[in-house]
C-alpha cells in the first residue's frame, strides 16, 4: 500500500489530479455552509451580469441567478450522482460478474449472454429507452447511467471470478464445508475489490459526463434544481450573447473530468506491474550506447571482432552486468560457438554487436565491436541499418516468433532483398525462390505464398536461414537457431548451415547451451557464464581438457549415445543474478575446488595461443590442440 | 469468405432478437397505464382506450412482442403521433443525416486516432508522446457537447469560418461544399472524443507490438525505422485496433445524439430526444431498434475486415 502511495506521488500528473480533485469535492461538501447567495432566486432585473461584477463574482443567469452559487451547488449535485451512478454500477455489476463467474456452466451461460446483448447497443440509446420509459429526472438518469454501466463491470469482474474460482485455497473452503455464500463473501469479494476500484476509477469521469449530457439533453435535472450539464442546457440559447453562463458550468465539469481521468491513470499506472518493471517501454532503433571511454583497439584479427565488450540492463535503480567484457572474434569460414548457461549473456553479447538489444532497458556501457574496420558500437544508426542484414546477419530461435506472422513468407525475403538492393519485385522474387532451394525447402514456388503459421517448425527455420542469406552476408550470427526444434530436424538444420559455411566462405557466430551442437559444428568454442568468458579454444582441446571447471561440469551433463552407463551430473545451484556478482570468480559458490583466493579481486583470462581460461586452479594444463 | 459472413449473418440473428426483447422489456417498464403515461392524465377515456389498441396493449405482453416483431419484420414501425407519419419513414430520413455525420466522424477519428497513436509509441517519452497524450487527455475529459458549444462561439460567431449550425442551409442549393461547410464544425467535435480513446488504444497496442520478436527481427533484417514502424509494427497492431473501431462506431453514434442537438443537425439522436419530450413511444422504440440494428451489422463488417486482415483467423 505504501508502495502504491509513493508510486502514485512519483506521477506528477497525478498527483496533480487527486489535489484539484479533492478541492473540488471539499469544496462540494462545504457548499451549505458557504455564504451564497441562493442558487435559486431569480432576479429578472440582473439579468446576465457579467463576472467579477458587483455581488456576483462570476456574474449571473437569463434569470439573474448567482451563478457562483449555481455552479457551486450544481458541482455538488453532479459529482454526487456521478458518484453514486458508479456505486450503483460498480455494485450491481460485480454482483452479476461474480455470480456468473463463481457458478459458471449454464448460469454463466445465460448471464454473459444477457450481458453481450446489453452491450451490442451503444450506450446511448440504452440510456435514451430507459429515460424514455421511466420519463425524464435526474433519479431516472441516474438509473439510466448506471444500467448502461453494468455490462461493463460485469464482464470484468466475471473474468477475473472465474481466475479466483479455481484456485485452491477456493477449492480449500469448499472442502472445508462453506457455504458458496460465504466463500463469495469471504474469499472472493475481497481478491476482486482492488480490480473493481480500478474500474471506477477509470469509469466515475466518464460516468460524471454521461448524466451531464443527459442534463444538457433535458432529460436529467429538472428546473429549478441544477446541475452541471442542466446549467449547460439552459444556458445553450444565450451562447452567443452572453457566453459567460456556459462556460462556467462547462469548464468546471472539464475540470472535474480531467482530474478524475488524471487520478485514474496514475492508479492503473501505479497497479501495473508490467509498467514499474519496464516492460512497456519500446525498444529505441538501436541500442543505446554510453561509453565512459573510447572504444579499444581490436587485439585480434578477425571479420568481426569483439573487445572488452560491456552491455547492462537498466531497470530502474537496480544494474544487471549482462555482458561484462567480453573478447571474440571470428574469421571468414570459421565457425565460433558461443556456449553457457541460459542467463550466461551469450544472447545478449550477440544482440549488442548489431545494437539489437532492446534498450531501454539495455545500455552497451563499453568496449568495441569491429566489422572489418567499420565501429559498430556507437555508429550512426544509418551505417548501423545499411549493414544489418546486408553483411551480417541473424538467426533467432523460434521463428514462429521471429518471421512477421502477418506476411507471407514470400514478402518477407523479398523485403530483406529490397531493403539493400534497388532491385525490382520480380527479379527479388526469383532471388527468393532460389534461397528458397538453397535451403532445400520442397515446393518453394508455392511456399512463397505460405504464411508463417501454415508452416512447420524445420521449414519456418528454413525459411530463417533464407532470409539470413539473402544478401549473401559475410557474417552470420545464429542465436540458439535449433533450439526449438527436434533432434532430426536439428540435425538437418545443423549440416545445412555447415555447407552453406563451406560453400560460402561465411564466418558463423553460433550461440548454443548444448555441446553436441558445438562438437558437430564449431572449429573454436567460447565458454561464458555470468557474462564473461570463462575459457576459450579449439573445440576438440577444449572438448578433450576442459581447464575450467564450468566447462568441464557442462561437457559432463551431455549425455553420449553408446557411450556406457555414465552417470549424468548437473550442475548444483543456479547461474549468480547478475545484478549482484560476487568478487572474484562468479562460479566459486557452484565449484567444489573454489579457495579462499577464487572470491577475491578479479581473475584474468589466462593463456597461451588459443587456448585461454579463466581460472587459479585450472583442471588441466592449457597445451595447443594436438594437430 | 462468403461463408464466413454468411456465418456471421447467422450469429447476429440471435443478438438482433434480444435487442429487441430488452428494447420492449424496457418500454414495458413504464409505469402505470401507459396509455395515460403517453397522452397525460387529462386524456379523455375514449382517447385512452382508442391508443390502447393501437398500440396493442388490450393483450398479453408476450403476444403484444411477437405482434411489434412481426410488423417490424415487414417494416412496420408504427406510426408516430406527434409528427403523424410513418416512424419507418422519419427514422430513414433521419438516419440519413446521422449517416453523414456519425460516419465522417468515425472515419476522422479512426485516421487521426491511429495516427497519432503510432506517433506517440514510436516517440515514447519524447515530446511527441507527451503532447499526444495532453490533447488525448483533454480529448477524452472535455464534454462533446461543450466542446460544440465553443467551437460554434470562436469559429462560427467570432472568426465567422463556418455556419453556426444545421446540415443546410434555409435557402440555397443543396451541393457538397455547402455541405462540407456545414459539416466540419459538427463532425470535429464528435470526432474529438473517439480519437483520443482511439489514440490511446492504438499506443498501447504499438508499444506491445513493438516488443515482440519479429520487430527485431526486421531490425536485424536492416529494414528501415520508419518501415520498422509502419509496416511491420503498425500491421500487426492494426489486428488489436481494428475491434476497437467496431466499439468506437457506438460511441461515435451516442455522441452524435449530443452533436446534433448543438448544433441543430437534422439526425435521429435529436429525433430521439423530441421524442421522449414528447412521449413518443413508437418512434422511440422504433429509432432505438433501427440504430442498434445497424450499429449490430456494422460489427459484422468490422469482423470480416479483421479476418481479411489477419490470415490467422479461419474463415
Amino acid at each position: 500500500m505504501r508502495l502504491f502511495l509513493s508510486l502514485l506521488a512519483r506521477n506528477r500528473l497525478a498527483l496533480a489530479g487527486g489535489i484539484v480533485l479533492s478541492f473540488v469535492v471539499l469544496l462540494a461538501l462545504v457548499t451549505p455552509l458557504l455564504p451564497l447567495a441562493d442558487p435559486d432566486v431569480t432576479n429578472t432585473a440582473d439579468r446576465f451580469k457579467p463576472p467579477f461584477s458587483e455581488g456576483a463574482l462570476l456574474g449571473t443567469d437569463h434569470l439573474g441567478r448567482d451563478l457562483l452559487s449555481r455552479l457551486l451547488w450544481g458541482t455538488r449535485l453532479s459529482l454526487a450522482v456521478g458518484f453514486a451512478a458508479a456505486i450503483i454500477a460498480a455494485t450491481v455489476g460485480a454482483a452479476i460478474g461474480i455470480i456468473a463467474g463463481y457458478y459458471g456452466g449454464r448460469t454463466d451461460n445465460v448471464i454473459m449472454r444477457g450481458v453481450d446483448m446489453l452491450m451490442a447497443f451503444p450506450y446511448i440509446l440504452l440510456a435514451l429507452a430507459i429515460v424514455a420509459a421511466l420519463g425524464p429526472g435526474l433519479m431516472n438518469a441516474l438509473i439510466a447511467v448506471a444500467a448502461v454501466n453494468v455490462p461493463f463491470f460485469a464482464r470484468n469482474i466475471r473474468g477475473i471470478t472465474v481466475g479466483i474460482a479455481h484456485k485452491e485455497f477456493v477449492d480449500a473452503a469448499r472442502l472445508a464445508g462453506l457455504s458458496d455464500t460465504r466463500i463469495i463473501l469471504t474469499e472472493i469479494l475481497p481478491n476482486v475489490v482492488p480490480v473493481i476500484v480500478i474500474a471506477m476509477s477509470t469509469t466515475v469521469g466518464w460516468m460524471i459526463l454521461e448524466t451531464a449530457g443527459l442534463s444538457f439533453l433535458g432529460l436529467g435535472s429538472q428546473p429549478p434544481q441544477a446541475d452541471l450539464g442542466s446549467m449547460l442546457g439552459e444556458a445553450r440559447a444565450a451562447l452567443i450573447t452572453n457566453p459567460h453562463t456556459s462556460i462556467v458550468p462547462g469548464v468546471m465539469i472539464l475540470i472535474i473530468v480531467m482530474s478524475i481521468n488524471l487520478l485514474g491513470d496514475g492508479i492503473r499506472d501505479a497497479l501495473d506491474p508490467r509498467l514499474r518493471s519496464g516492460a512497456l517501454s519500446r525498444p529505441m532503433a538501436a541500442t543505446l550506447v554510453k561509453r565512459a571511454t573510447p572504444a579499444p583497439e581490436p587485439r585480434e584479427e578477425g571479420v568481426l571482432t569483439l573487445t572488452d565488450l560491456e552491455t547492462q540492463f537498466h531497470v530502474g535503480k537496480r544494474i544487471y552486468r549482462a555482458v561484462g567484457g567480453v573478447s571474440l572474434h571470428v574469421a571468414p569460414g570459421e565457425c565460433l560457438g558461443v556456449i553457457g548457461e541460459s542467463g550466461s549473456g551469450k544472447s545478449v553479447t550477440a544482440l549488442s554487436i548489431m545494437g539489437l538489444v532492446a534498450s531501454p532497458p539495455g545500455v552497451v556501457t563499453g568496449g568495441s565491436a569491429r566489422f572489418g574496420e567499420t565501429e559498430l558500437i556507437g555508429a550512426r544508426y544509418e551505417t548501423l541499418r545499411s549493414l544489418r542484414g546486408d553483411r551480417v546477419a541473424y538467426i533467432f530461435q523460434d521463428p514462429l516468433a521471429t518471421l512477421h506472422p502477418l506476411y507471407k513468407i514470400g514478402d518477407q525475403l523479398i523485403e530483406a532483398i529490397r531493403v539493400h538492393h534497388s532491385v525490382s519485385r520480380s527479379e527479388a522474387r526469383a532471388r527468393a525462390l532460389k534461397l528458397l532451394e538453397d535451403v532445400r525447402i520442397p515446393n518453394a514456388e508455392s511456399r512463397l505464398e505460405n504464411y508463417p503459421h501454415e508452416m512447420s517448425g524445420g521449414m519456418r527455420q528454413r525459411v530463417g536461414i533464407a532470409m539470413a542469406l539473402a544478401n549473401d552476408p559475410d557474417v552470420i550470427i545464429a542465436d540458439e537457431p535449433t533450439t526449438a526444434l527436434d533432434v532430426t530436424v536439428q540435425a538437418q538444420i545443423l549440416s545445412l548451415l555447415n555447407e552453406l559455411r563451406q560453400s560460402r566462405g561465411l564466418a558463423v557466430i553460433f550461440i548454443t547451451h548444448d555441446f553436441g551442437v558445438v562438437a558437430q559444428l564449431c572449429d573454436r568454442v567460447a565458454v561464458m557464464y555470468a557474462g564473461r568468458i570463462v575459457e576459450t579454444g579449439p573445440t576438440g582441446a577444449v572438448l578433450e581438457r576442459p581447464a575450467h571447471p564450468y566447462t568441464k561440469r557442462l561437457i559432463a551433463c551431455v549425455p553420449e549415445l553408446g557411450g556406457g552407463r555414465r552417470e549424468l551430473h548437473a550442475i548444483p545451484g543456479l547461474p549468480p543474478a547478475v545484478d549482484a556478482l560476487p568478487p572474484g570468480c562468479a562460479f566459486a559458490p557452484r565449484c567444489d575446488k573454489a579457495a579462499e583466493a577464487c572470491r577475491q579481486g578479479n581473475i584474468d583470462l589466462a593463456g597461451t595461443g588459443d587456448r585461454a581460461v579463466r581460472c587459479l586452479d585450472p583442471e588441466a594444463p592449457l597445451t595447443e590442440a594436438a594437430e | 469468405m462468403g461463408g464466413y459472413i454468411l456465418k456471421r449473418l447467422v450469429s447476429a440473428i440471435p443478438v438482433l432478437l434480444g435487442i429487441t426483447i430488452i428494447v420492449f422489456a424496457i418500454m414495458a417498464l413504464i409505469p402505470g397505464d401507459p396509455a395515460t403515461a403517453i397522452l397525460g392524465s387529462f386524456a379523455t377515456p375514449e382517447n385512452v382506450e382508442k391508443l390502447n389498441r393501437d398500440l396493442g396493449l388490450d393483450r398479453p405482453a408476450v403476444e403484444r412482442y411477437f405482434i411489434w416483431l412481426g410488423n417490424m419484420l415487414t417494416g412496420d414501425f408504427g406510426t408516430s403521433f406527434s409528427l403523424n407519419r410513418p416512424v419507418i419513414d422519419e427514422v430513414l430520413e433521419r438516419f440519413n443525416a446521422t449517416l453523414v455525420l456519425a460516419g465522417t466522424a468515425f472515419v476522422l477519428c479512426s485516421i487521426f486516432g491511429i495516427l497519432a497513436g503510432v506517433v506517440s509509441a514510436a516517440r515514447q517519452y519524447g515530446f511527441a508522446d507527451k503532447a499526444i497524450t495532453f490533447v488525448v487527455l483533454l480529448g477524452i475529459s472535455i464534454p462533446s457537447f461543450f466542446l460544440g458549444m465553443m467551437m460554434i462561439l470562436f469559429f462560427a460567431v467570432n472568426l465567422r469560418w463556418f455556419p453556426v449550425s444545421g446540415m443546410w442551409p434555409i435557402f440555397g442549393d443543396r451541393t457538397l461544399p455547402v455541405l462540407i461547410d456545414h459539416l466540419t464544425m459538427p463532425a470535429l467535435a464528435l470526432a474529438v472524443v473517439a480519437t483520443g480513446v482511439v489514440a490511446r488504444l492504438s499506443r498501447s497496442a504499438m508499444l506491445e507490438v513493438l516488443r515482440q520478436d519479429f520487430i527485431r527481427t526486421a531490425r536485424a533484417k536492416g529494414v528501415p525505422e520508419r518501415g520498422v514502424v509502419w509496416r511491420h509494427a503498425l500491421r500487426a497492431a492494426m489486428v488489436s485496433i481494428i475491434p476497437v473501431l467496431g466499439i468506437q462506431a457506438g460511441f461515435v453514434l451516442s455522441g452524435a445524439v449530443y452533436i446534433e442537438i448543438v448544433f441543430q443537425w437534422p439526425g435521429v439522436g435529436r429525433m430521439l430526444v423530441d421524442a421522449i419530450l414528447t412521449r413518443d413511444i413508437l418512434l422511440v422504440q422504433g429509432g432505438v431498434v433501427f440504430v442498434a440494428a445497424c450499429y449490430v451489422l456494422f460489427n459484422i463488417v468490422v469482423d470480416v475486415a479483421q479476418s481479411l486482415l489477419d490470415p490467422r483467423i479461419k474463415t
